[in-house]
């Protein structure tokens, strides 16, 4: 294990060959970020060379430039959550405890760009993906609206249902995908965007949706089965280059092939949440924990934020 | 000897609801029907008395116990599964109030009782069963809390020092005693009736022991988990098992804790109870078999709302 600033580690553990070539059995492990409550939502920004991320208990987007240190965003947040960045490197938010989904205009406005489906407020968007085509993807859960210290604007689930939205990307049109999750949570497409992975917290497993070229998905299949009795849930989700997926689950961080079994775990000693690939050579992971912001490298690049 | 108890009416409990899921747990009469939780389901009903009918008042709610009305007619509910008191409006949704208590999250709230300031007095007890989310450990007490409005936003109070295990509460007809149900029974120690005098400030004076509860080669007896005022401002209570001591029973004591009467119930494990029907005359108890019962009785309900 090579020792970083303030000891924190990493132990990579393999379970079936092919790790190897993924990861180096002793990658560096520097916390960039700590002192927060609830960390999440880290996305890259390539234009600008940083890393935003929120506190989601802590109420606050903040970025973070190597060489400078973290900025607040914006406080209050409304408890955001998942973000990722759209075609224009405009960060669009799953609003979470606000209900909605909306973006960072150029402007620095803030623009709802979904807050109701079929006339009925949605539950608390968890995570959220930009496909090519310039739609949005998000998971729905209810988490927002129960979990204790978050202060929805109104904690009443008005769906039946927690799943997946689309909302096209001229914004017009909002889709349900996905309606059976019991808590939907991390997503992320494949590197060709043929395939959907969907993961639920709660269920602790991936599934993975054949995407049709309109958007929408053909029936889900199961991937795989997050397995560990360590401290960690199904959450922040991403796919490599080579299409190897990468899930936060018990222990640390999951790191399966295409095919769904697991090569092996980043274990974490902190409370994963969630990761951004990030870095000019999108070889660096982010990684948000409830209390830090850590960053490790890979061999293999991550599928690059838009 | 013939006593008054045995000339007085039977009270014949039969079940107008359920059974559900799990016990059905808080009662309030909102002058036409009879609200009442279901934990584990998530769901609020409602009883329609004049009609049987019984209607969805709330779905999706993550395990709310206790009930009760404001003199104004606002409505709360003791969120358990999400570690905080809720707000129930007419137009169907429900907003949350202050959650953190010197910097840390209260435990489960399991009853509460609104006083005519339009405060919100409640059990804080610890459950078995975890708030979903991070873990985050409870209080390092278990008390009786108070949410206030301050500047219109809420603001928690530490009202008792001294329980372990609070469970009914219940305010005197003019609001200046305090009635907690103590459950902590472990050890040598019983379920006990406690009264506390409410100071012109809102913090409590030392409290008296009103009741105990016994305990026998089979265990401490249970003791009261709901309890509400008649008009002659006697204490309602539902109390016991069949598990140790006289079995589940309905007390009524004295403001001063003289024990009036006892009443048998034909079911086990009573969780709360509320005076409802036109005439108020009539006993809800609801029940660890997931039924709500009714009895007609000669006493009345005190009603509170204006």
């Amino acid at each position: 294990m090579r020792n970083n600033t303030k000891g924190q580690k990493m132990h990579i553990e393999t379970i079936a060959p092919g790790l190897e070539r993924l990861i180096e059995s002793n990658p560096p492990f520097d916390r960039v970020v700590h002192g927060i409550q609830f960390g999440e939502g880290p996305v890259w920004d390539r234009r600008a060379g940083r890393l935003y991320f929120v506190d989601i208990l802590g109420n606050t987007i903040w970025k973070w430039t190597p060489g400078v240190g973290r900025e607040a965003v914006l406080h209050p947040s409304g408890y955001a959550d998942g973000m990722t960045l759209d075609r224009q490197g405009r960060l669009v938010v799953a609003g979470c405890s606000l209900r909605t989904v909306w973006r960072f205009e150029k402007d620095g406005s803030l623009k709802t760009l979904v807050s109701h489906y079929q006339g009925k407020k949605i539950n608390t968007p968890n995570d959220i993906v930009v496909r090519s085509d310039g739609s949005i993807y998000w998971t729905d859960s209810r988490g927002g609206l129960i979990i204790p210290g978050m202060v929805p604007v109104d904690c009443q689930p008005y769906l039946d249902y927690q799943g997946v939205f689309r909302l096209s990307a001229d914004g017009t049109q909002v889709s349900l995908l996905i309606d059976d999750c019991e808590s939907p949570n991390g997503l992320a497409f494949s590197p060709d965007e043929s395939v959907l992975y969907v993961n639920d917290t709660r269920r602790a497993h991936i599934r993975a949706f054949d995407v049709r070229a309109d958007g929408s998905l053909g029936t889900g299949r199961l991937f795989h089965r997050l397995t560990g009795k360590e401290e960690g849930v199904a959450d922040g989700m991403k796919v490599d280059t080579e299409g190897n997926v990468y899930c936060t689950g018990p222990g640390g961080i999951h790191v399966t092939d295409p095919d769904g079994n697991l090569l092996g775990r980043l274990k974490i000693a902190e409370h994963c949440t969630n990761f951004a690939w990030g870095d000019e050579d999108w070889r660096s992971m982010y990684i948000t924990t409830h209390e830090s912001v850590y960053r490790t490298r890979v061999k293999i690049p991550g599928v690059a934020t838009w | 000897m013939v006593t008054k108890d045995d000339q007085a009416m039977a009270w014949r409990f039969e079940r107008v609801a359920g059974p559900y899921q799990g016990p059905t747990g808080g009662v309030a009469w909102d002058g036409e029907a009879m609200l009442f939780s279901v934990p584990n389901e998530g769901r609020i009903m409602r009883f329609n008395a004049t009609t049987g009918a019984i209607g969805e008042y709330r779905r999706y709610m993550n395990r709310v116990n206790g009930l009760g009305f404001g003199a104004d007619g606002d409505f709360y509910g003791c969120q358990e599964g999400s570690r905080r008191i809720v707000q129930f409006h007419p137009d169907g949704s429900t907003t949350t109030t202050a959650t953190w208590l010197d910097g840390k999250i209260h435990n489960y709230p399991s009853d509460l009782v609104v006083d005519k300031a339009g405060r919100v007095w409640f059990s804080d007890p610890c459950n078995a069963t975890p708030a979903i989310g991070i873990y985050r450990p409870p209080l390092d007490h278990a008390s009786v809390l108070r949410l206030e409005r301050d500047q219109g936003a809420w603001r928690l109070v530490l009202v008792t020092r001294d329980t372990n295990a609070p469970r009914a509460v219940l305010l005197s007809a003019d609001e200046t005693i305090l009635y907690v149900s103590e459950g902590d029974s472990r050890g040598e120690r019983n379920c006990a009736l406690r009264s506390y005098p409410v100071n012109a400030d809102g913090s409590v004076g030392p409290y008296e022991e009103l009741h105990a509860f016994g305990i026998d080669h089979r265990g401490a007896h249970r003791g009261i988990e709901g309890m509400c005022l008649d008009s002659g401002h006697n204490i309602v209570a539902c109390a016991g098992s069949r598990q140790s001591g006289p079995g589940p029973l309905v007390y009524v004591f004295s403001p001063g804790g003289v024990v009036l009467e006892t009443r048998p119930l034909p079911f086990d494990m009573p969780m709360r109870c509320a005076f409802g029907d036109a005439d108020l005359c009539s006993l809800y108890v609801t029940s660890g078999d997931g039924g709500v019962y009714r009895a007609k009785t000669e006493r009345k309900g005190l009603l509170k709302r204006q």
